[in-house]
């Protein structure tokens, strides 16, 4: 059984786990105390298949292109004047891991010249406000462009 | 005329209010009585929610004025109440049918460490 999309939501949480200064990190957990912050969230997001717009008279089993959107979420609590620099660096290794991680590109969703599929970071937004100390959040989203192959699964 | 300072805040204070050290400006450490209000607060990020802590302190402004505070003065003041140390951050009158000068000020605090 390979489940390509399961092993980049599960590899896309050992990545961002491994941010520097995360002191926790979870998956589809959308209740987050202050005391587990900085904290970093994968949300399974959506994805969409070419299925809709294929004509084409092929066995509904034969493979597919999916593009599905992971959420990805940090939050943090600091000084309300450094919490801009902070994000800025969660922002800046986050998106360099997870474009250079090479079992997520290579293995997994196989980018480069001789693999289908790909991966792209769309953006981020970002939340700030006022709990006990200054807080924000950063949330991004890349692209992961995969095969999916129903007869693996 | 309903004299809001003897009728409602006075005994609400006697009450509920506690003993706090402001120390704001050149004015030193001065005691007054605050109203704890530190609140539960979420900060939402898609669907993701964090909860902490929103604490804030009422006073009453006849106190602060009597004791030589203003209330711009308050803004970075250190403020010492129920066992914990903060900073006034931000800070909002709350009126009073009897003026503005009569009523309450709340204290947006934060973490002084």
């Amino acid at each position: 059984m390979i489940d390509v999309r399961e092993d980049i939501l599960a590899r896309l949480l050992e990545v961002v786990g491994s941010l520097p200064n995360i002191r926790s990190a979870h998956r589809n957990n959308v209740d987050i105390p202050e005391t587990q912050l900085p904290a970093v969230i994968v949300l399974d997001g959506d994805e969409e298949s070419d299925g809709a717009g294929d004509v084409s008279m092929k066995q509904p089993h034969r493979p597919y292109n999916v593009q599905m959107t992971p959420g990805i979420i940090l939050q943090v609590q600091d000084d309300n004047v450094v919490l801009g620099s902070i994000v800025t660096t969660f922002r800046r290794e986050l998106i360099k891991r997870v474009l250079t991680d090479t079992e997520l590109n290579e293995q997994i969703v196989k980018t480069g010249r001789h693999g289908n599929g790909a991966i792209r970071y769309l953006g981020c937004q970002t939340d700030v406000g006022w709990t006990r100390t200054g807080y924000a959040a950063l949330t991004a989203q890349f692209l992961f462009k995969y095969s999916l192959k129903p007869d693996d699964l | 005329m309903i004299d809001y300072s003897a009728d409602l805040y006075d005994p609400v204070y006697e009450v509920i209010g506690v003993p706090a050290t402001l120390s704001a400006g050149t004015a030193g450490e001065v005691t007054i009585t605050v109203i704890d209000d530190t609140r539960r607060k979420t900060q939402a990020s898609g669907s993701v929610e964090m909860r902490s802590v929103g604490p804030g302190a009422f006073a009453r402004i006849p106190e602060l004025t009597a004791k030589g505070i203003a209330r711009d003065d308050c803004d970075g003041a250190t403020l010492t109440f129920n066992g914990r140390t903060w900073i006034v951050r931000s800070h909002e009158a709350c009126g009073s049918p009897n003026g503005e000068d009569l009523g309450e000020v709340r204290f947006l605090l934060k973490s002084s460490a």
